[in-house]
């Protein structure tokens, strides 16, 4: 079983380039101490009834030590001078039994160094392919003639040390693979979400827009969805909505409500039309067993000479939007009575107008918001939306529909924990009289 | 881990020569919405009609509405007639924004339900 050291000098170069790429891929190498490592270390030590014991890993140029026990202070040391260097290249327990009468050079150097150690055994940590990796070492500074028994059970020790290292390998690539399709699936959300929604709002001449989505979870894309774009008249149509479920579904059921509005909006842009049109699309898309809905609010903008704004307004199901008066008053422009769009068999869609002028503002905004729960638990509901619009102080900009969405932003962000669906908001503002003079001046 | 699905019960009952019970209680939602889904379609839906007693429900989300239309449209299908009792004041205003308080037929509790559709 004693085999001279003589072979560490036989390694060929891309043998021990596998040998290192093992190394590298059980990544133990500089991590902390650990007990498991320990605890065999000590059985070694305890088996031989020997001083020294460790589990060493061989990299490129040093002898890294996972575990010791009885050596105080010492790491690693520089490779040459190992005996692990030379126990590595073999299939079976390494021994030199008294480097002291021993000639060889590495006995010799073993012998000098300041552990003045005469004895060696060494098994080598071998992975399933046949890569050593390192060995469990005993040590001593006597002469020793180990029996079978303890070699054996030395190499037993190594066994485990490999086996304990194979079990975490196993672990760390179950956690990487979990973690890599959890970034794959956020990144896939994401750009799903970028689908559903315009990149950029247009620019509606006398009028400012700005629209925002609020996730209430980063894991999951929301069904909600909102647009603004010109007619060929003149006129400017816009809608946003929510539709049922979660997931890919409801993000393919969000798209095609997308664009089926959009396209509805150039074949007939009256309002409740489009709704009827998205509903029978929806319902011949999503027949038989997994009906689904949404509700939506369409809306045109006509804009007149006057600055103003008149807005036809029709809602699927859909909560009321809310007119914020130049005066601070907020005025719900409700659609009540309009139902849900896709899954009912004759369904009302309500039209209403209303008119938007200068210093005015409009909201949009989907069930989110309000059917959020308040501190005290109870639902924000409307009431408790238009109480806070109406009290709140909205900061004044440039941008009056970028304002509101902000106000509307700090309550979400008071609301916290008890947004528990995505939330989409539009806002609409006609800037006061004295700002378009001074556009219309430039 | 906990179920999920016991975040809902569902517990029907038959009420001799009456209507269908399904007392449905918990968090309906798109995680539990499914066993509700199979549950209305184990219901008989015959002429003594069936009632869904929602008075235990905590959360409903659009999954959950569109489980309660399917068990409209069946309703309406079989001509069976179909009541939702003790839907709770936050329920009924989802119901009333989503155009639903028109399409069910409410009651105020199970047992009103069951005395109106044996008349």
């Amino acid at each position: 079983m004693t085999a001279s050291p003589v072979q560490a000098s036989l390694t060929r170069p891309a043998d021990e380039e596998k040998r290192l790429a093992a190394v590298r891929r059980y990544q133990i190498l500089d991590t902390p101490s650990d007990k498991t490592f320990d605890r065999i270390a000590t059985l070694a030590a305890r088996i031989f009834d020997a001083p020294m014991a460790t589990v060493a890993i061989v990299d490129a140029d040093r002898v890294w030590l996972k575990a010791t026990h009885g050596l105080t202070g010492v790491g690693e040391f520089h490779r040459p001078q190992g005996l692990c260097t030379s126990a590595v290249l073999h299939a079976g327990p390494y021994v030199v039994t008294d480097a002291a009468t021993d000639t060889h050079a590495l006995a010799e150097h073993l012998a000098a160094g300041e552990l003045g150690v005469r004895f060696c055994a060494a098994a080598p940590i071998t992975t399933p392919d046949g890569q050593h990796l390192g060995t469990v070492n005993v040590l001593d500074t006597r002469p020793r003639k180990p029996t079978d028994t303890q070699l054996e059970a030395l190499q037993d020790l190594a066994a485990l040390v490999m086996d304990e290292l194979e079990l975490r390998l196993s672990a760390t690539h179950t956690v990487t693979a979990e973690r890599d399709r959890r970034a794959e699936a956020e990144r896939l959300t994401r750009t799903l979400q970028r689908t559903l929604l315009p990149p950029a709002l247009p620019t509606v001449p006398g009028l400012h827009a700005a629209a925002a989505y609020h996730t209430a979870s980063p894991h999951e894309v929301g069904g909600d969805f909102y647009d603004l774009f010109p007619l060929d008249d003149g006129r400017w149509a816009f809608f946003l909505g929510d539709v049922c479920g979660k997931g890919a579904d409801a993000a393919a059921l969000t798209s095609l409500t997308r664009y089926t509005l959009r396209a509805a909006a150039i074949y007939d842009p009256d309002p409740c039309a489009a709704l009827a049109n998205l509903d029978t699309v929806l319902k011949g898309e999503y027949q038989g067993s997994a009906p689904r809905y949404c509700t939506a609010v369409f809306g045109v903008l006509q804009p007149l000479p006057d600055g103003c704004f008149a807005i036809t307004l029709a809602g699927g199901g859909h909560p009321s939007a809310l007119a914020l008066r130049a005066d601070g008053t907020v005025q719900p422009i409700t659609t009540a009575g309009g139902q849900l769009v896709g899954m009912l068999p004759n369904p009302q869609f309500v039209q209403t107008t209303t008119r938007l002028s200068p210093g005015d503002s409009l909201l949009l905004y989907t069930d989110g918001l309000t059917e959020a729960r308040t501190a005290d638990g109870s639902m924000l509901d409307e009431t408790g939306l238009v109480r806070y619009l109406a009290s709140a102080t909205v900061p004044v900009t440039d941008d009056p529909a970028a304002g509101l969405l902000q106000t509307v932003e700090a309550l979400l962000s008071d609301l916290g924990e008890g947004v528990s669906d995505d939330t989409a908001l539009l806002a609409l503002s006609v800037p006061t009289r004295s700002k378009n003079r001074t556009q219309e001046n430039r | 881990m906990t179920d999920p699905d016991r975040l809902l019960t569902i517990t029907p009952r038959q009420i001799p020569s009456g209507p269908y019970v399904l007392e449905v209680s918990g968090e309906l939602d798109h995680h539990t919405a499914h066993s509700l889904t199979e549950a209305v379609d184990d219901a008989p839906f015959d002429d003594h009609g069936v009632v869904l007693d929602l008075s235990g429900l905590t959360y409903c989300d659009s999954t959950g509405i569109t489980v309660l239309i399917t068990a409209y449209r069946r309703s309406q299908a079989t001509g069976s007639p179909l009541s939702l009792a003790g839907v709770s004041p936050d329920q009924m205003r989802v119901f009333q924004v989503v155009g639903l308080d028109q399409v069910f037929t409410f009651h105020p509790s199970t047992e009103e339900a069951i005395s109106s559709l044996r008349k």
